[in-house]
C-alpha cells in the first residue's frame, strides 16, 4: 500500500486524445468522478474517463475500498484454503467429533459416514463454483491485458473484480429459452451431465500433500474415466437444439475430445510408470527429493521423458477443454458458437462453469503429475504449507491456459486431426519407449 | 442394506435403460439410454469392488463407444430417419429366442445364487497389470491382434469405399 504507487500507465494515453479532440471542451466544472459507486449517474451526467483520477487512485476513497474488498477477498481465499489445508489435521478430531454426536443421539453409524462425506463432496463443489468466479474475471483482465485493453474496472471497485458476480446475477435472471425445434428432455438435461462429471472426476484430486477428499487407488484413471463423460452432454446439447450450427459444433465436439483423450492419457503413461502407482497421492510423493540437493526431483525435470510427457498433456488438456487454439466446435466465425448457441442463461452459463472447473482440474493434475504436487521447489522453503504449493503450481498452470487461449489462432478442423494422429499421438507411443528405457537403465 | 438398496437401484436403471434403447423410437435417445445402461453396469462393477473395472467401463464404454454410437448415428441420419420402427415381422421367433434365453439364464442364475466369493475383494491394478503380462499373456496378445487387424480392415474399406467414390463422380 505504497502511497506513490504510479498506477496503471497504460491505458492513460488512450483516453485523453479522445477527450482533447472535441474541440475546446467547455470547461465545465466537473464533478469529482465517481467509480462505480453510483453507475448511473456516473454515466448520465459524466461522460469522460477518469483520466485524472488514475494519476493518483489512491486518492479516492472508493478505490481505498475496493482495494481493500480485494485483499479482503484474497485473504477470504487464503482462510478458506487455510481451513481446507490446516483443517485437514483436526480431520480426524472433527470425524471422531460427528461419530460421538450420531453416537449420542442414537442414530446408526452410517449417518457418520454419509455426513463425512457430504462434507467433503461440498468443499470440492465450492472449490469448482469460486474457482468459476476467479477464473472468469481472471481470464478477462488477462485477455484485456494481452490486447492492449483493460477489461472490467468498475464493477467491485477495483480492477472490477465483482464483475463475474454481477454476471452471474444477470445470467440468472436471463430468460431461460428452449427453441421451438429443440428435443426438450435432452436439451434441458445436457448442460447437466456436461457439469456433473467435473464435479464428480474432482473427488481424488489432492490439493497438497495427503490432501483429497478420496484417496482412490485407481485415481488417474478415475479422473480420466470421469472427465470423458462430458462429452456426451455436449453432443446432446449440440443435437437436441435442433440447429445445424450447434450440430456441427457437437459433432466436432465428439471427434476432437475422444480423439484428444488418447495423447492425453497416453502421455501420464510414463508418468505412471516412473511413479508405479495409479494413485494421485502416491504419484505427488513419488517426486519427493532433489537431486544434489538442489533440482527437485519433479518429473518435468526427467530428462526428454518429462518434457515430452508434459507438453503433450498440456496440449491435449487444452484441446479438451474446447479452449482456442483447439476451439473447433465453438468457433465464432463459422458456427456461430457452436454446441450452445441454443442456450440462454444459467443453462448457459453451466456450460463455461464446466469448462473452467476442466482447466482447474488440468492445472491441479499438471501439478500433481509434473511439479511435484504440494512439495517446496526448495528444500528450504519446506516451512510453507503444501496447499500453498499446490495452489501456486496450478494457478500457474492456468495462468498458461489463459495466456495459449488469447496467443494462438485456432486451427482448421483437418489441422487439428493431423495434429493429433499424426504427431501427439505417435510422439505419446514413443515416449512411452523412451520412459521404459529410462527405467531400464 | 444400503448395498443391496444401491444394486436394486443400479440394476433397475440398467433394465430400463436397456429397455429403452430397443423401445425408444428416435435412434439418438437410443444411444443416449445405451450410454445409461452401460454406466449402471459400471456402477455395478463399482459396488463389487471392481474398480479397474468399472473405470475402464466407464473410460471405454460410456465416454467411448457411447460418444461415437451417438456420433455415427447424428452423422449418417436424417431428421426423418432418426424415427425408426422398432419391430420387424419376426417379433414372435425373437421373443421366443428371448425367452428360452431367459428361462435358461434363470435355470443357472439358481445354481450359483447361494455360492459366495472366497475372499473379499481388493483392489488389484497392480496385480491385473501383472498377471495380464505373464499367465494371461497370450490371450491378451492374440485379443490386441484381433483388434488390430480389425482396425486395419475398417481403414481398408473406407478407403477403398472413398477412392471408387470419387474416381466415379469426379
Amino acid at each position: 500500500m505504497t502511497e506513490a504507487t504510479p498506477t496503471p500507465p497504460a491505458p492513460k494515453p488512450s483516453p485523453a486524445p479522445a477527450a482533447a479532440k472535441p474541440a475546446p471542451a467547455p470547461k465545465i466544472a466537473m464533478p469529482t468522478p465517481v467509480l462505480n459507486h453510483s453507475a448511473g449517474k456516473l454515466l448520465t451526467t459524466t461522460r469522460y474517463w477518469p483520466t485524472e483520477l488514475w494519476a493518483n487512485p489512491w486518492a479516492s476513497p472508493n478505490y481505498r475500498r475496493g482495494a481493500l474488498m480485494l485483499a479482503a477477498i484474497i485473504g477470504g481465499v487464503l482462510l478458506t484454503g487455510a481451513a481446507v489445508g490446516e483443517l485437514s489435521r483436526w480431520g480426524d478430531k472433527i470425524y471422531a467429533l460427528i461419530g460421538a454426536f450420531v453416537a449420542s443421539q442414537g442414530w446408526p453409524q452410517n449417518t457418520a459416514e454419509g455426513a463425512w462425506i457430504l462434507l467433503k463432496a461440498l468443499i470440492v463443489l465450492h472449490v469448482i463454483l469460486i474457482n468459476g468466479l476467479w477464473a472468469i474475471w481472471w481470464e478477462r483482465k488477462i485477455s484485456a491485458h494481452i490486447q492492449s485493453r483493460v477489461g472490467p474496472t468498475y464493477s467491485g471497485g477495483f480492477h472490477g473484480w465483482a464483475q463475474t458476480i454481477f454476471d452471474g446475477i444477470k445470467l440468472l435472471l436471463k430468460e431461460d429459452i428452449t427453441p421451438d425445434a429443440a428435443d426438450k428432455w435432452v436439451h434441458a438435461l445436457a448442460p447437466g451431465i456436461v457439469v456433473a462429471p467435473v464435479v464428480v472426476a474432482f473427488a481424488p484430486v489432492s490439493f497438497g500433500t495427503q490432501l483429497s477428499a478420496a484417496n482412490i487407488d485407481i485415481g488417474v484413471l478415475y479422473v480420466f474415466a470421469f472427465a470423458g463423460i462430458s462429452v456426451i452432454g455436449i453432443v446432446m446439447a449440440g443435437w437436441a437444439s435442433g440447429n445445424k450450427y450447434s450440430l456441427l459444433g457437437g459433432l466436432r465436439a465428439a471427434a476432437q475430445i475422444v480423439s484428444y483423450e488418447l495423447p492425453r492419457a497416453f502421455s501420464v503413461v510414463p508418468v505412471l510408470m516412473l511413479a508405479g502407482s495409479l494413485n494421485l497421492e502416491a504419484i505427488a510423493l513419488a517426486q519427493a527429493g532433489y537431486w544434489h540437493g538442489l533440482v527437485p526431483r519433479w518429473f518435468l525435470f526427467y530428462p526428454v521423458v518429462g518434457q515430452i510427457a508434459f507438453l503433450i498433456f498440456l496440449i491435449a488438456s487444452v484441446a479438451e477443454t474446447n479452449r482456442t487454439p483447439f476451439d473447433i466446435p465453438e468457433a465464432e466465425s463459422e458456427l456461430v458458437s457452436g454446441f450452445h448457441t441454443e442456450y440462454s442463461g444459467m443453462k448457459w452459463s453451466i456450460f463455461f462453469l464446466a469448462e473452467y472447473g476442466y482447466v482447474l482440474l488440468a492445472s491441479f493434475l499438471l501439478a500433481t503429475f509434473f511439479l511435484g504436487g504440494g512439495a517446496p521447489p526448495l528444500a528450504q522453503l519446506g516451512f510453507i504449507p503444501s496447499w500453498i504449493w499446490m495452489l501456486a503450481k496450478a494457478l500457474l498452470m492456468m495462468f498458461i491456459f489463459l495466456w495459449t487461449r488469447w496467443t494462438f489462432p485456432r486451427l482448421r478442423a483437418d489441422q487439428l486431426m493431423d495434429f493429433n494422429w499424426k504427431f501427439l499421438l505417435p510422439w505419446s507411443f514413443a515416449n512411452i519407449a523412451l520412459a521404459g528405457a529410462y527405467l531400464l537403465l | 442394506m444400503i448395498e443391496q438398496l444401491v444394486f436394486y437401484s443400479l440394476a433397475a436403471v440398467a433394465v430400463l435403460s436397456a429397455l429403452g434403447v430397443v423401445t425408444m423410437k428416435n435412434s439418438v435417445h437410443s444411444a443416449l439410454m445405451l450410454g445409461l445402461a452401460l454406466a449402471a453396469v459400471a456402477g455395478v462393477f463399482a459396488l463389487l469392488g471392481a474398480d479397474f473395472l468399472f473405470a475402464g467401463q466407464v473410460l471405454i464404454y460410456v465416454s467411448g463407444i457411447a460418444v461415437l454410437i451417438m456420433f455415427v448415428v447424428m452423422l449418417l441420419g436424417r431428421t426423418y430417419d432418426l424415427h425408426l420402427r422398432q419391430v420387424n415381422n419376426q417379433w414372435l421367433a425373437g421373443l421366443l429366442i428371448c425367452g428360452i434365453t431367459f428361462s435358461g439364464l434363470w435355470r443357472v442364475i439358481g445354481l450359483f445364487s447361494e455360492s459366495r466369493a472366497h475372499s473379499a475383494p481388493v483392489p488389484g491394478t497392480r496385480l491385473l497389470g501383472r498377471l495380464l503380462m505373464s499367465d494371461y499373456a497370450l490371450p491378451f496378445e492374440l485379443i490386441s491382434l484381433i483388434l488390430m487387424a480389425s482396425l486395419l480392415g475398417a481403414v481398408y474399406f473406407s478407403r477403398s469405399e472413398r477412392s471408387q467414390s470419387s474416381s466415379t463422380n469426379p
